[in-house]
């Protein structure tokens, strides 16, 4: 028994640097592929939208930050709090990587259309990045009271 | 990944229609939609071509009667994979169904007495409530009394904006919650085709294709009065 709970303290532990790659992966390839159509369609502004279509690479440096500050000796009264600290922050950053990278391509495609409303098409973008960090944040808080 | 994310490419590639009746030329050239819609999946590129088949008149072969027509149709239908477009295209051919119907009355036709000259849910309707001015189907679609009171009028071309803001209307309200995915590309497309209908009549155009046919209907009148001109007069007296 004890060593599932170990098994699944090492998950707990890789899981927001993990989870937080495979949404990021995901989140900049549809906005990459968005700035990609975008550039066949337009004769300036190529930088912008290669610029917003990085925004959900921002996750996986979350994910790392959050498995550095779980790293401690994985042990059967550590394993649980680790588990469930990183699978739930690692989760929330794979959906809020998946999720910006969909908001991103929109902002591409409307600001293609629209110049004038680039700043404004990116706040969708933004406050998914802001739930991001509230994840981050409290996984970091958390992470503290952990013992070991 | 998530599938409706597979053409955020294709369709960030493609440039902003506009509103129809705005528009002086499509946004892009059917040689480059073409080539941009060559990034389709082909089982999908397949779907929209069979459908744009159906729908484009330029498509359409004139000889065909209506029963050829319906029988084509269902069967172009029942090969298109995508729910989405089934239901688009059955809905286009049901709206022309219902035009159809009203043209018919219109030149005085009585009601059509077996259902093959029509496509869809609304012909055995139509065919019940023919002496009514919109068969009975006011409240369904609110367009169509609108429309029998245009073509009663003769204003043909109040008519087709209001048939083109029909489908436009309807292509808007099935585009919601698709953005980056093969839905959207479909209605952008059809989008596409409908600029390109509108933007090239031309009212020049049709004078000098009235004129045409006139020329050649009584260029058939000419050749059949001419043996009795040429036959002998008889004499007077």
């Amino acid at each position: 028994m004890n060593e599932l709970v170990v098994a699944l303290g090492w998950a707990g532990l890789f899981s927001p640097m993990a989870l937080g790659a495979i949404g990021s992966v995901i989140g900049c390839s549809v906005a990459g592929q968005a700035a990609i159509g975008a550039m066949v369609d337009t004769d300036s502004g190529y930088g912008r939208y290669i610029g917003v279509s990085v925004m959900p690479s921002s996750q996986v440096i979350y994910g790392i930050v959050i498995m550095f500050s779980l790293q401690r000796d994985v042990t059967p009264v550590t394993a649980p709090a680790l588990f469930g600290i990183g699978l739930l922050s690692g989760l929330a950053l794979l959906f809020s990587a998946m999720r910006q990278g969909q908001a991103c391509a929109s902002a591409i495609h409307a600001s293609k259309t629209k110049p004038e409303i680039f700043g404004l098409s990116l706040a969708p973008a933004a406050i998914v990045e802001g739930f991001a960090v509230f994840a981050f944040v409290f996984a970091l808080v958390l992470a503290g009271g952990i013992p070991g | 990944m998530a599938h409706s994310d597979r053409y955020a490419m294709l369709l960030s590639s493609l440039p902003y229609h506009g509103p129809l009746f705005g528009a002086k030329q499509t946004p892009l050239s059917r040689i480059r939609l073409n080539q941009r819609l060559a990034l389709l999946d082909p089982v999908e590129a397949d779907c929209l071509r069979h459908a744009r088949r159906l729908l484009e008149w330029a498509q359409q072969e004139p000889d065909r009667t209506d029963a050829q027509a319906v029988v084509r149709a269902k069967q172009v239908i029942d090969g298109i994979t995508n729910p989405f477009i089934r239901d688009l295209v059955t809905w286009r051919l049901e709206m022309r169904t219902l035009v159809a119907a009203l043209r018919r009355r219109h030149r005085g036709e009585s009601a059509p007495r077996d259902r093959r000259w029509g496509f869809g849910r609304w012909v055995g309707r139509i065919m019940q409530h023919w002496n009514e001015p919109a068969f009975g189907l006011e409240r369904a679609i609110p367009w169509l009394p609108e429309a029998e009171r245009l073509l009663r009028r003769g204003a043909t071309v109040d008519l087709e904006r209001l048939l083109l803001g029909a489908v436009w209307n309807h292509l808007e309200s099935c585009s919601d919650g698709h953005y980056l995915d093969f839905e959207a590309v479909v209605i952008y497309v059809l989008r596409w085709d409908m600029i390109a209908r509108w933007t090239t009549y031309d009212g020049a155009e049709a004078a000098r294709r009235f004129d045409e046919l006139v020329e050649q209907a009584m260029a058939g009148v000419e050749k059949s009065l001419r043996p009795s001109a040429a036959a002998p007069r008889p004499e007077r007296t």
